[in-house]
């Protein structure tokens, strides 16, 4: 019954993300063929057979179905402005926005939690108060500005980092998984690796900095909140030293909320990547999406819609996932409310 | 001191945003030079008496375009606070006072509406209509109205089923009359709050749509674009990074303040 329920509720999310992809092309005034042919205008036969590739000699619903069981498989259509398909173009970039937001989380959530923490037990130190007003600045932050100030001081005045790309251009790097980390180790070359960690420096600095203010303030408010309560009061009376208390009492209640925070982040990360990989013109899903959405090729864009809400479906999803796996009560809660 | 914490976030909220206030209502009466004035000959003059911020590389004054560019990330960030505010807490209030189906449509209808990263959601609008001002101005509300939709709803449930709204009920006062005189104004202050955070994201949206091109057009100065344009001479001018982007923090956390005050205030009641 339960694994049936789960099946309905993945079908449905599917069916609305393909809907709203679907949409997208229907919805932009004027004829879709006109919009996917631009200005310049073509042949008789060339609108033919966009109308066809298209399927809008159709019904829609059969349009819709189609475009759904595409879906599925993956199948977006040609990209307009490479002519590849928007499959073979998406394997190559999706690689490099994972590798970039993952270390961005990964510092991130690590800093984020140590100044969390620290601001927490030290409460009204100077801990305390550098972080929450670094976490008041850095959600103000307009991350586009702050990537600007890094790329000022550290690659203009300092030149410390390179700031465009993934990997200086001498390296020659084979595609295995996509992942240059994983890649630059094949390569002849064995300072590619080194290579590609400079590259990535500035970028993940830059993107792990709004997640950062987010973890930081939730991991501080969470962890004062369960120190208030009655079972630490207990814990510290019977004479346990500070920090078994701090580990296996406060930070282990405090978890569920922290994990929830770093979902949040992830949120935040999707965003923070179209502005990152724009600034440092690393390319990736972001820089991608947006180039598409300049040249209106719609294929390109329908696909980034659908890949996007997934994504945001999947982390929501594994977000819960992990908040039950470390607090089993948010599991029977759950059940009781359904 | 907590106490006095809460205070002082208000009071620099307020300072700061009465701040940009003054300068918004300003461009309307007095720009020195006007935003799309160029000077030939004149292009990164440093900043001097006859330019006061200096110029930019086509020669336009920074400190005119500053101005007039308030008119677009405070102007729109009000603008998108007001529909906000219409659409999301006449929505919100309406689900939560007349339930059942009503509220499931609206609810399910907002869920789909932030199932996306508010940017994104923005990106695609603007994907669908083209980059404009009023379209800048739809993709950005669209992003705000479900927030706004959300707290009002949740604190109109509260409110619902207290006393006095199933007095009023059995007193035989219309649906109308319970939802804007008994229901609206105790929800009035979870609106206040979220206006704020409202206004915030709507100025970061707009500047960050700007930054990539796809919000307001060329010819008008808005900080966003303004910044975006400055990136290939930050080594020349630097102030053309600095003052836009300085502006849009103060600003955004300006809002940020006020709202974070507000919140603490209702929390207090």
């Amino acid at each position: 019954m339960k694994l049936l329920g789960s099946f309905l509720k993945i079908l449905g999310y599917f069916l609305f993300i393909s809907l709203v992809s679907f949409s997208i092309i229907r919805l932009i005034p004027g004829d879709p063929v006109q919009n996917i042919i631009g200005e310049r205008g073509a042949s008789e036969e060339r609108v033919a057979e966009i109308t066809k590739n298209l399927g809008l000699d159709q019904p829609i619903y059969i349009q819709f179905y189609k475009f759904a069981v595409n879906a599925l498989t993956g199948n977006f259509g040609e990209s307009i402005v490479t002519k590849q398909p928007v499959m073979s173009d998406f394997k190559v970039l999706w690689p490099a926005t994972v590798e970039l937001a993952l270390v961005a989380l990964l510092w991130s959530s690590i800093i984020g939690i140590l100044l969390g923490t620290l601001a927490a037990v030290k409460r009204n130190s100077i801990w305390d108060y550098g972080s929450v007003s670094l976490s008041t600045v850095g959600f103000a932050m307009p991350l586009f500005w702050w990537g600007l100030i890094v790329i000022f001081f550290f690659a203009v005045k300092l030149s410390l980092f390179p700031v465009s790309g993934r990997v200086d251009v001498i390296y020659d790097i084979p595609y295995v998984t996509g992942f240059f980390f994983i890649d630059s180790l094949f390569s002849d070359d064995k300072t590619a690796f080194i290579s590609s960690l400079k590259y990535m420096v500035l970028p993940a600095f830059v993107l792990g900095t709004v997640p950062l203010a987010l973890i930081v303030r939730i991991t501080r408010a969470s962890i004062i909140d369960v120190a208030n309560e009655d079972y630490v009061r207990t814990a510290r009376a019977k004479g346990l030293p500070y920090k078994v208390v701090l580990f296996k009492h406060i930070f282990k209640n405090a978890l569920p909320q922290i994990i929830t925070s770093i979902g949040l982040a992830l949120g935040q990360l999707l965003t923070g990547a179209i502005m990152t990989e724009t600034l440092f013109s690393w390319p990736g899903m972001g820089r991608w999406l947006v180039k598409s959405i300049e040249a209106r090729d719609y294929p390109a864009v329908q696909a980034g819609v659908f890949y996007s809400m997934a994504i945001v479906i999947v982390v929501n999803w594994l977000t819960d996932e992990c908040v039950k796996m470390v607090n089993p009560k948010m599991r029977d809660q759950q059940r009781s409310s359904l | 001191m907590n106490k006095i914490f809460r205070q002082k976030s208000i009071l620099f909220g307020t300072i700061l945003f009465s701040f940009f206030m003054i300068m918004l209502l300003v461009s309307f009466v007095w720009i020195p030079y006007g935003y799309d004035i160029i000077f030939d000959g004149k292009s990164l003059v440093a900043p001097s008496a006859e330019f006061f911020l200096g110029t930019d590389d086509l020669g336009r004054d920074l400190f005119s375009r500053l101005l007039k560019g308030s008119q677009f990330s405070l102007g729109i960030g009000l603008v998108v606070g007001g529909i906000s505010i219409f659409f999301g807490a006449s929505l919100g209030l309406a689900a939560a006072y007349f339930g059942r189906r009503i509220d499931f449509t609206f609810t399910q209808l907002m869920n789909a509406l932030q199932a996306m990263p508010s940017l994104l959601l923005a990106l695609f609008v603007v994907a669908i209509l083209g980059p404009s001002i009023t379209n800048t101005i739809i993709s950005v509300a669209l992003v705000s109205i479900p927030s706004m939709y959300r707290l009002v709803r949740s604190q109109a449930l509260v409110e619902v089923s207290k006393e006095y709204i199933q007095s009023a009920k059995a007193l035989g006062a219309s649906d109308q009359r319970i939802i804007f005189r008994h229901l609206l104004p105790n929800c009035a202050t979870a609106v206040l709050v979220q206006s704020a955070v409202c206004c915030s994201e709507a100025i970061l949206n707009t500047a960050a749509l700007g930054f990539l091109g796809l919000g307001i057009p060329a010819p008008y100065p808005e900080w966003g674009t303004m910044l975006a344009d400055s990136r290939n001479l930050m080594e020349s001018a630097p102030q053309l990074m600095w003052i836009p982007g300085l502006c849009l923090l103060l600003l955004i956390l300006s809002t940020q303040l006020l709202s974070d005050g507000f919140r603490d205030q209702l929390k207090r009641k």
